[in-house]
Formats: structure tokens, C-alpha cells, sequence
């Protein structure tokens, strides 16, 4: 009963699915040459030498306080007609609680409305003037061309000192994050940076929260405001101008426009040290029909901003995988095995805690091969010196990114601003380059050892379970590989949960009982089911009849017109409507017609000849449902879920073919069971997959055991 | 040496738009080989970018092996006769420098941003590539498979990636932008050695593109090397293949849907639009503006704040060689029906072809450009290539100054007149792409 014909649905709907067919790579046999060495081309043999090194300046800045604490920072650069004023505040990070996202939405909320402004109105004045404005939980950003400071300036102040919460705009907000929440659970990048941040930190420390729809849906309004009261202060703040403004214009702008703000006291925060990792361990968030798997090694560090030894651990990750094509990660991974598009690792530093990371996106076949790689990519660079060739290229490197960096004038802006903050000594940037000259073989080795740490480490994999997870056992030092959800809450080992003695067909056994008993579905000799679904605004009406498991009719109508039709009567079945007729007496849709005419369709699940495996406890929706893989005689395999609550079915998912395109997977939830004749039926089956919406489709009536007239079985 | 023919001119004086805005200077000149020279000093920073155009691009490909100019692009990293796999890394990390490249629909382009005084070495380097490319088996074999995996990365594993690709697809029936730029990996794997050979020599040629330098240089200096590293280059074919295939108008709406892996269902709005550079282009790209560009815009405003139908907005419009596309799309809010989304991005088109804009929503837009203009020459790498990109698409350099002026000359009666002209519903494709159920 429960299985709609579904192909005659997608016949009448054109269907695309993105091509995801790879193929094993051909091999071409010959040895590409291009084009014959010229003799009178012999000077071109070696690279050129280069000529005098121009010297690496930074530039210059001013700063100075204003009576209220604000520190101001002048960095002028004359070359476009803009400038830009960033607010940064200086505070600890905060820790949320249950309201993980309150800090980051108190700072959205405030360009989102002032005393006498709505969003709209602030939207309009700083687009009228082709500028931006960025309010966030740690300041603000604002630019525009220099001809228009003054107005910017005006609004940012205004957002600074008068946002009014609005409520309607709170409650947008907090809509639009639940959306973007639901947008993470398919995104394994995020998925693999939220297990990262809960497995590296824990979550009593604030780098260790991540936001979920229960955080977001606890968040206050009062919070926000509190947030904002309290932390946005101008004595421990900076106010930082970039461009096309002279610093006596820019000291006269931040007197008049941040002057009256007024400073108060700032709660400070501290934080336990999150705990080491202790062995590796192998985490996986899944994504049913990933491609690749993103693959992150990562633990947090002791590695603190301005720190010694903080340009030789530089160093020494970017000779495993900085940012340049000629690190070790991306010559192994990618120009040597083709496993990726690119590996990578960072090490930052941090007030607080730092963290290292590798990490690429790898297809599925090779994810544990990669890891391996990784692993042994690190391991080398603990235990083997590097060559005086590799550690000179990437100082060379680092010289050339430090200079090439210094092009934007806010690179010398953020100097400014860094040695502040961090307290750093006045030339700590002017020194950098000698400190990086100066790194050498040993040094590299030394930061090896007190940073890399293969053997400790979160091994963290956001890819396609079924594919990947059971290749990454042996990474793991207990050999067990943890499962979690998108946002980092660790699921329930399956094998512990479900109860001894539970098998796929003992759950198959109990959804008989549950449906009324096994004698009275085999009473069940004639059906009729009539259901009403709404399509486009009309009213689709469909009639399905069924006897003694053998004979199959379907009609769907809309306006009074058939639509389409379906006729089986055991031998042959006819699929026809709209002008077509096609008659079928063998194939994928003759097997579907004869399974469709089996009332309570598991009964067939007895023949002995369907494999039925009990693959664990899922939720669907707010439910526990027992998972059944179901295998036809044919081999065909296609799942069911059944409510651990009451043992009814509650979704199917099955792929079907489609004529001229791609396979589709068509999903089935049914709801909404009543009682009719003995016999428990879903009275909301509800379609997905088959049309480009969720066909919802309401029982109006089921008939069991009525007459059924013969000829609506008649194929000829 | 051969001498050089040298057309030298400095960038006209006149016309500077905007007293604010700060001019580029440059000098060109072309050499006997055809190849184009464009050169930008700036010597504030003590860098320079080296870069090559080519004008070879998807659209050049033969139907049956798309994604080869881009694959293409990956093997000429591989080596030259004097460069070994894996030294052009090597060479320019080893300078100080960063390197990549980039593939188009309608170009491929190459560049190193190096410390100056190594800018014999980005010449060096470059005309090596286009001289005597040299790719052995293992590098054809690993770049294959990292341009699959760049595949997976960028379209197949990325949620709504597939949009360009799904889009195109549908908006084209004989034009090459028809088939994704990264192409499809069956013709990834069906590349042979012959097609390798006939790729570069049929594109690869000095007449077929532009070598922009910006940054730290001394014009004559610069002049000399260039001589001196691409001046014996030899042409290798004189007629370069264009595609001639003249798409015709749009038989009518196409509606489809798309399965993803994603969770909110998206529709997306593909309206075939003129070429870049034309005068329409401009206005379709001022109407851009007005529909999604900042908080007011008319999408965002209405769909995201007042509504609250879509979580996320956008218009933008594919400026092409050849006739492109203009896509407007949303993602719904939880819980919105795609249908309703679609009907309100229409209902905000619809205003715009039948009311004409105020002047002060006029005068946004034209600040908003204005200000997007002159902020785009930020830096060397970025003009090096606005350089180039003028010169190959224009045969005008000195639109990198002057380009302003065509947008601006854009009316008010023009959006209108292009809304309904351009975002009609029988000249787009629309598609929705909605979350492919959950596998078992």
C-alpha cells in the first residue's frame, strides 16, 4: 500500500541530477615534447641572476590617545581617493553558554536600527554614497572615497553610540541564522571546523562553542543589548584610519567624531588552558554523498603572538605546507600522489591558545592513504633536519610575502595595532625580517618537535560515512572512530544501543503487529486507496486499487482529466495517459508493477529471498527510527525506517531509474496513521524527490475488501 | 635580435573623468612577433607583476574535450625545456615571488608577482611557457587528477556549486559556453598526446597574447628584457581558432530542476545577455547594481528584510566576449515554498520594467560604480591584468582611465528599457535546485 508509483509521477517532470561519474584515469603512453631544442637557443639554459635588492621599507604611522582611551592609529596612503576607519576593540573573548551567537548577533543588531534611524534608512545612506559599513561583535568597519568621509563617519558614529535593538529586526535575524545553520549541515568544511573547534577546546572554553539551532533559538534580545552596554567602550579600543587623508584631517575627524564617547569599565575574562590532546584520535562527521572527504589534523598549541620562537615555528610549518606550492604537503599530496587540489597546514598564534591545522579535501578512495601522507609528512619533519635548500627557500619566500604585503597600507596599520596590543617592542616589525634571516637547520628541527604531533592530534574527517569511515580505524590509538553531527554533539555508537536479539526482520515482525496483527493483513484481499495532493495551486486526485496481491491499477487526475494511469493484471501492466500508451511485460517497471500490486508490501519481505540487514537507530525528523537495508532478489537495495517508539514505518528511500536521465532518490515519509478495517494506514504520505517540491499527498478514504470492478485491470 | 617594432604611446591626457580619481599611466607597443606589451610603473613597493594573457579560453575547445584549456593551463606549470617539473615553483618561491594562473571562458592567465629586481626572472620564466612548454607523462598523469579533484572541490562537493554549470548548460544550445570551464571528466580522461601538441600550438603563440608588466620597473630597462626574452619567439600559427557559433535567441522559458546535497532550496535565473563592452552591457550592469548591490538594493531590500522570504540574494551579470548571461538567484529561508520566492523576485523585475527608477535611486547607482571603479586599481597584480584584459577584449587600453564613462553614460530610461529587453521570462532559464533527499 505504502508504495506510490513513482515513475509515472517523474514521466511527467523533466528530471536533472548533477553528473557525478568519475572514471579511472587513462593513461597516455608517450612522453610529451613540444618542440625541438635550438642550439642558437643555448643562453636560455639557466634562470636569470637577479639584480640589486631595493630595499623594504615600512611605512610610516601616527598615533596618538584621546581623553577617553581611544587609541587612534594614522596610517596616510595617497594613491586611490579612499579612506577607512576600522573600530577594533581589545576585549576577551567571551563565553556563551547556551546562547552560543548572542555576542556576534549584538554586534550585527547594531547597524540594524538607531534612536532615529531604521535598517533601511542606514542601508540607503551608505549605499547612496557607494561606501560600506561593517558592525561587528569586536567594532566596526567603514570606507568609502575620501569625498564622502564626513557623511560616513555620521552614520558609523550614530551606530556606534544609538543602535535601538529593534525586535523585528532580532527576531530576522535570528531566522536567518536557524537558515544558515541548516545550510552547515551540508557544507563539510563547516562541518569539519565545528568538530575541530569542540574537539580542540572543549566547550567551557569560548573557542570551543559552536552555534546550533537550540543556541540560536535561546538567544535574548536582552543579552544583545547587555553585550553592547557593557563591552562597547572606547578605552580599550582603537580607531584605526587608512588613506587618502592627511594626519592633522584625520586627528580633527576622530576628536569630533569618537571624542564624546564615553569610557567605562570593561570586565576582563579568564580561561582554564583546554587540555592537550592525548593520543589521535579519529573523528567523523558525516555527509551522505560526499565526493570527497575534507580532512583536518589539528590540536591546539601554546603559541602566543610575538612570542620568540614565534618566526621559526613560521618557518617551520611552511616548509611542511605555508601557503606556497613548494611545501612538503602540497608536493607530496598533490604534485606527486594527485590525491588533491591542495594541502595545506597553518599554525597561528593567540593570546589565549593557538592551534595548528593540515588539511585538504581528498576524494574518498584515497582519504586514508592521505592521512597516512599527512602523518608521514609530519613525522619526517620531527625527526629529519631539513635541507639548508628547503629552509632557504622559504625564508626567501617569507621575505617576498612580507614585502608584498606591505604594497596595502592597512598591512602597516595592523603592525601598528598588533604591537599594542600585544605589546610588542617598537621594532618588532622593523626587525622581522633579520629575526626570519637568522632561523636556522636547528631551529627548524627544535619547532618540529615542540609543535608537530602527529601521535596527539584530532584526526577530523567530514565526508561520506559509508565510503570513508571504515578505512580509519587504524589511525585511531583506541582503534574506535567517533561519530558526530554537523555542529559537533557526538552521536551514539550504534552497536551499543540497539537492544540484543534485535535483527531486520524481528523489527519487520513488530511493524505486522503494529499494523493490526499478522491475521488480519492477510484478510486484507482488495484495496482501494484515494488520495488528494495539491500541485501548483490545483487539486490532484489519485485512485489506487489492489487484489489478492496480484492485480494493480492507479489513476491520477487533475481538473477531472486523467493524468496518468497505471494497469497491471498479473502478466502485463500498461502505463498510459496524455496521449501515450506504452504496454510492458518485462523490466525494471513490469518488477515495480507486480511489487505494487502486494497490499501490505513487506509481506513479500517472507519470501526468503529478500536480504533484510538492520544497519542501526537514525532520527528522522524528531524521531528514533531503526534503519533496514533492504535487498531485492535482483540486488536492488533500498532502506526503511521504523519508528523505535511504535514500530511503524515512518520513511522510505529508494533510487529509481528514469527514463533518459540521471537516477533519482526518491524519499517517502508516511504520517498520520488510523485505523481502518483492523488495519493501521498512513493518511499523510508525503513524496520527495520526485517533483521539484514535496508532493503531500491526503488520504480522503481506504477501502478494504470492496468490489473492484475487473475492467480497471484490463491492460488490453 | 630582431628588431622591435615599437608603438609607443602614453596614455592620452585628456579626459580624466573624475578630478579625484588617480590616473594609470602606461606605455604599449607590440612586438614583431605579435606579441602586445603593456607596461605600468609603480614604484612605491618594490615588487612587480609579470603576466601573460592568452586569448584562449573554454570557448575555444573542441565539444569533445571540454575543460582542456584549463587542464591545459595546470601541464604548462609542468616544465619547458630548460625548466624541470616542478622548478617553475621553485625558481619564483625561491626569488621571493608567488605564481598562478587562471582559465576563463574566453582566456588563460599567467602571472608571478616578484621582488623587482627579479623581474628577468618572470620573463624568463614566461617565455619559456610560451616558447617550448615541455610536460612529461607523470605530469599529465598527476595534473589530470588534481583537476578532477579541483572538480570534486569547486563544483561536485560544494553545495549550490553546480549552479554555473546546470545554468549554462541549459542557456546555450551551440555556443561553447554551453560546457563548464573545468569541463567534464570523461574529457578529461579521453585527452591524448596529439591534442596536448595541437593545443599549444594553436593557441600558444606570441600574436595570440598580451604580456602586461606593472610595479617597480624602469621603462627602458624593462624594454630591453623583453627584447631580449620574447623578441625571437616565433609565431607559430597566424589564424587563431574562434568559435564562430552565433547562439540563437531563446526559443522560450526553460524551467528545470536540479538535485543537490543542500538543504535550502535555491531558484536560479539565467537571462542571456549582450557581450561585454557594448553599450547594453553596461545598463544590464547598472541594473545589477540596482537589484543586488548592497542592503538597499531592490532584491536584498524587499526579499531578505521586508519579506524575509530568501536568507540570501544576488544578481550578477557574466560579462563575456561573446553574448553572456545575467543570473539572479535566491535562497530561501527555511520553511518558504521555492515558488514563492520565485514570484517575488519576479514581482521586484517586473517594478523595474514598468517603473522608471527615481533619480535619487539613480544617483546611488552611479556613486556605487563610481566608487567600485576606483577602487579596483588597488594594486599591481590587479592591474597588470585590467591592463591586459582591456587590450585583448577592447583593443583598448585606455579604458582602464576611461571605462567610467560608459557606465555613467548609461540613462535611467536605459535600465528600464534593458529590463525589459534582457530579463524577459522567454529569454532566461530557470532552475530550481532543491536538497536531493537524504541517502540511505
Amino acid at each position: 500500500m505504502q508504495k506510490f508509483s513513482i515513475y509515472i509521477l517523474l514521466m511527467s517532470f523533466v528530471f536533472v541530477q548533477c553528473s557525478k561519474k568519475t572514471t579511472d584515469g587513462m593513461v597516455d603512453k608517450t612522453k610529451e615534447k613540444m618542440s625541438k631544442v635550438d642550439p642558437a637557443l643555448a643562453w636560455r639554459a639557466g634562470a636569470p641572476a637577479a639584480g640589486p635588492a631595493r630595499d623594504i621599507k615600512l611605512g610610516d604611522y601616527t598615533s596618538f590617545d584621546l581623553d577617553n582611551g581611544l587609541k587612534v592609529i594614522i596610517v596616510e596612503n595617497h594613491k586611490l581617493p579612499k579612506v577607512s576607519y576600522q573600530l577594533s576593540l581589545n576585549n576577551d573573548p567571551i563565553l556563551e553558554g547556551d546562547q552560543v551567537g548572542y555576542v556576534s548577533f549584538a554586534g550585527t543588531m547594531m547597524g540594524h536600527g538607531t534612536s532615529t534611524k531604521s535598517k533601511a534608512d542606514i542601508d540607503a545612506s551608505i549605499d547612496y554614497i557607494g561606501a560600506n559599513l561593517n558592525t561587528s561583535s569586536s567594532g566596526i568597519y567603514a570606507s568609502s572615497l575620501k569625498k564622502h568621509s564626513d557623511k560616513l563617519l555620521a552614520i558609523m558614529t550614530d551606530v556606534l553610540y544609538n543602535p535601538s535593538f529593534p525586535k523585528t529586526e532580532f527576531d530576522k535575524l535570528k531566522t536567518q541564522a536557524l537558515s544558515g545553520l541548516a545550510t552547515s549541515k551540508t557544507d563539510p568544511n563547516t562541518m569539519a571546523s565545528n568538530l575541530a573547534s569542540v574537539l580542540n577546546y572543549g566547550k567551557e572554553h569560548p573557542y570551543g562553542e559552536v552555534r546550533t539551532e537550540e543556541s540560536v533559538n535561546n538567544i535574548s534580545l536582552d543579552n544583545c543589548m547587555q553585550y553592547y552596554n557593557t563591552y562597547f567602550k572606547p578605552n580599550n579600543a582603537f580607531l584605526i584610519v587608512v588613506g587618502d587623508v592627511n594626519t592633522e584631517e584625520a586627528k580633527t575627524q576622530a576628536k569630533k567624531y569618537f571624542g564624546k564617547w564615553k569610557s567605562g569599565k570593561i570586565p576582563t575574562s579568564t580561561y582554564k588552558k583546554p587540555n592537550p590532546i592525548k593520543g589521535a584520535n579519529v573523528s567523523f562527521a558525516n555527509k551522505d554523498g560526499a565526493v570527497q572527504s575534507v580532512i583536518n589534523i589539528t590540536y591546539p598549541v601554546d603559541l602566543k603572538p610575538g612570542q620568540k620562537d614565534l618566526v621559526k615555528a613560521r618557518v617551520m610549518n611552511n616548509i611542511l605546507g605555508g601557503g606556497i606550492f613548494s611545501g612538503r604537503l602540497m608536493q607530496n599530496l598533490r604534485e606527486d600522489k594527485a590525491y588533491t587540489y591542495g594541502a595545506r597546514s597553518r599554525l597561528s598564534s593567540d593570546e589565549l591558545v593557538g592551534d595548528f591545522v593540515a588539511f585538504a579535501s581528498v576524494r574518498n578512495a584515497v582519504t586514508d592513504s592521505s592521512v597516512t601522507e599527512f602523518i608521514h609528512e609530519m613525522k619526517r619533519l620531527v625527526n629529519e633536519p631539513v635541507s639548508a635548500e628547503d629552509l632557504q627557500l622559504v625564508k626567501n619566500s617569507m621575505t617576498g610575502s612580507f614585502a608584498r604585503s606591505l604594497e596595502s597600507a592597512q598591512t602597516i596599520a595592523r603592525f601598528a595595532r598588533n604591537t599594542y596590543k600585544h605589546n610588542l617592542s617598537k621594532d618588532y616589525y622593523q626587525n622581522y625580517l633579520k629575526r626570519l634571516e637568522a632561523v636556522s637547520i636547528d631551529d627548524v628541527s627544535a619547532m618540529a618537535k615542540k609543535y608537530i604531533r602527529p601521535e596527539n592530534a584530532n584526526i577530523i574527517i567530514a565526508g561520506s560515512k559509508d565510503d570513508v569511515a571504515h578505512t580509519l580505524k587504524k589511525f585511531d590509538a583506541d582503534g574506535v572512530v567517533d561519530f558526530y553531527d554537523a555542529f559537533g554533539t557526538k552521536l551514539e555508537d550504534v552497536a551499543n544501543v540497539l537492544p540484543t536479539g534485535l535483527n531486520g526482520m524481528t523489527v519487520i515482525n513488530d511493524y505486522f503487529e503494529s499494523l493490526g496483527g499478522m491475521k488480519k493483513l492477510k484478510d486484507v484481499k482488495t484495496m482501494v486507496s484515494k488520495m488528494t495532493a495539491e500541485v501548483m495551486g490545483q487539486k490532484m486526485n489519485m485512485e489506487m486499487g489492489q487484489k489478492d496481491n496480484k492485480l494493480f491499477y492507479m489513476e491520477m487526475s487533475m481538473g477531472g482529466n486523467v493524468m496518468q494511469e497505471q494497469r497491471f493484471n498479473g502478466v502485463k501492466g500498461k502505463i498510459g495517459g496524455m496521449g501515450q500508451n506504452q504496454v510492458v511485460t518485462e523490466g525494471d517497471q513490469f518488477d515495480s508493477m507486480k511489487d505494487q500490486a502486494v497490499i501490505i508490501g513487506q509481506l513479500n519481505y517472507l519470501d526468503g529471498k529478500h536480504t533484510i540487514n538492520l544497519k542501526g537507530i537514525e532520527n528522522v525528523g524528531d524521531q528514533k527510527a531503526y534503519k533496514l537495508e533492504i535487498i531485492k532478489p535482483g540486488g536492488k537495495k533500498s532502506y526503511e525506517y521504523y519508528s523505535v517508539q511504535n514500530n511503524l514505518l515512518i520513511k522510505s528511500t529508494s533510487t529509481q531509474e528514469v527514463p533518459g536521465s540521471e537516477p533519482a532518490t526518491i524519499t517517502t515519509e508516511y504520517e498520520d496513521y488510523k485505523e481502518v478495517s483492523g488495519v493501521q494506514f498512513p493518511h499523510k504520505i508525503t513524496l520527495i524527490g520526485a517533483m521539484p517540491f514535496p508532493l503531500v499527498m491526503i488520504a480522503d478514504s481506504y477501502t478494504v475488501n470492496g468490489t473492484i470492478p475487473t475492467e480497471k485491470f484490463n491492460v488490453d | 635580435m630582431k628588431k622591435l617594432f615599437l608603438i609607443i604611446f602614453l596614455a592620452s591626457i585628456n579626459l580624466v573623468l573624475n578630478a579625484q580619481m588617480n590616473k594609470i599611466e602606461y606605455q604599449e607597443y607590440t612586438l614583431d612577433n605579435g606579441l602586445h606589451v603593456i607596461l605600468h610603473q609603480d614604484k612605491s613597493t618594490p615588487i612587480v607583476a609579470v603576466s601573460v594573457m592568452y586569448h584562449v579560453g573554454s570557448k575555444n575547445e573542441k565539444p569533445d574535450r571540454t575543460g582542456f584549456a584549463h587542464f591545459f593551463e595546470h601541464l604548462l606549470f609542468e616544465g619547458s625545456e630548460n625548466i624541470e617539473r616542478g622548478e617553475y615553483d621553485t625558481y619564483v618561491e625561491k626569488a621571493g615571488g608567488t605564481l598562478n594562473a587562471n582559465t576563463s571562458y574566453d582566456r588563460t592567465y599567467y602571472y608571478e608577482i616578484l621582488p623587482s629586481n627579479q623581474l628577468a626572472l618572470g620573463l624568463w620564466l614566461e617565455s619559456e611557457r610560451m616558447l617550448h612548454a615541455k610536460v612529461e607523462q607523470k605530469g599529465v598523469d598527476t595534473q589530470r587528477e588534481v583537476v578532477k579533484e579541483e572538480r570534486r572541490q569547486r563544483i561536485d562537493n560544494q553545495p549550490y556549486g553546480s549552479i554555473l554549470q546546470e545554468s549554462l548548460k541549459r542557456a546555450y544550445k551551440v555556443h561553447p559556453y554551453k560546457w563548464p570551464i573545468i569541463g567534464y571528466m570523461e574529457h578529461l580522461n579521453a585527452a591524448e598526446e596529439q591534442d596536448y601538441k595541437n593545443f599549444y600550438n594553436d593557441f600558444y603563440t606570441p600574436n595570440n597574447a598580451v604580456l602586461s608588466i606593472a610595479g617597480d620597473i624602469d621603462y627602458n630597462d624593462a624594454k630591453k628584457l623583453i627584447a631580449k626574452y620574447f623578441g625571437a619567439i616565433p609565431i607559430k600559427t597566424k589564424t587563431v581558432y574562434r568559435p564562430t557559433a552565433v547562439e540563437p535567441a531563446m526559443a522560450g522559458e526553460v524551467r528545470d530542476t536540479v538535485y543537490d546535497n543542500i538543504q535550502l532550496p535555491a531558484v536560479v535565473m539565467t537571462y542571456r545577455i549582450p557581450a561585454q563592452g557594448t553599450p547594453d552591457y553596461y545598463a544590464v550592469e547598472m541594473l545589477g547594481t540596482l537589484l543586488s548591490q548592497g542592503q538597499s538594493s531592490r532584491l536584498y531590500k524587499s526579499l531578505v528584510d521586508e519579506q524575509q522570504k530568501a536568507l540570501f540574494v544576488g544578481n550578477f551579470s557574466l560579462g563575456l566576449e561573446d553574448p553572456g548571461v545575467a543570473i539572479a538567484f535566491g535562497i530561501t529561508n527555511m520553511g518558504v515554498d521555492i515558488l514563492d520566492l520565485e514570484k517575488a523576485i519576479n514581482a521586484e523585475i517586473e517594478k523595474i520594467q514598468n517603473e522608471l527608477i527615481s533619480d535619487k535611486e539613480f544617483q546611488k547607482l552611479r556613486n556605487q560604480t563610481e566608487s567600485d571603479f576606483i577602487s579596483g586599481n588597488s594594486r599591481v597584480a590587479g592591474i597588470a591584468e585590467s591592463l591586459a584584459n582591456y587590450h585583448m577584449y577592447f583593443d583598448d587600453t585606455s579604458l582602464i582611465n576611461n571605462e567610467l564613462k560608459r557606465y555613467l553614460a548609461v540613462t535611467k530610461e536605459d535600465i528600464q528599457r534593458v529590463a525589459k529587453k534582457y530579463y524577459d521570462s522567454n529569454n532566461r532559464v530557470v532552475l530550481h535546485y532543491l536538497p536531493k533527499p537524504v541517502n540511505p
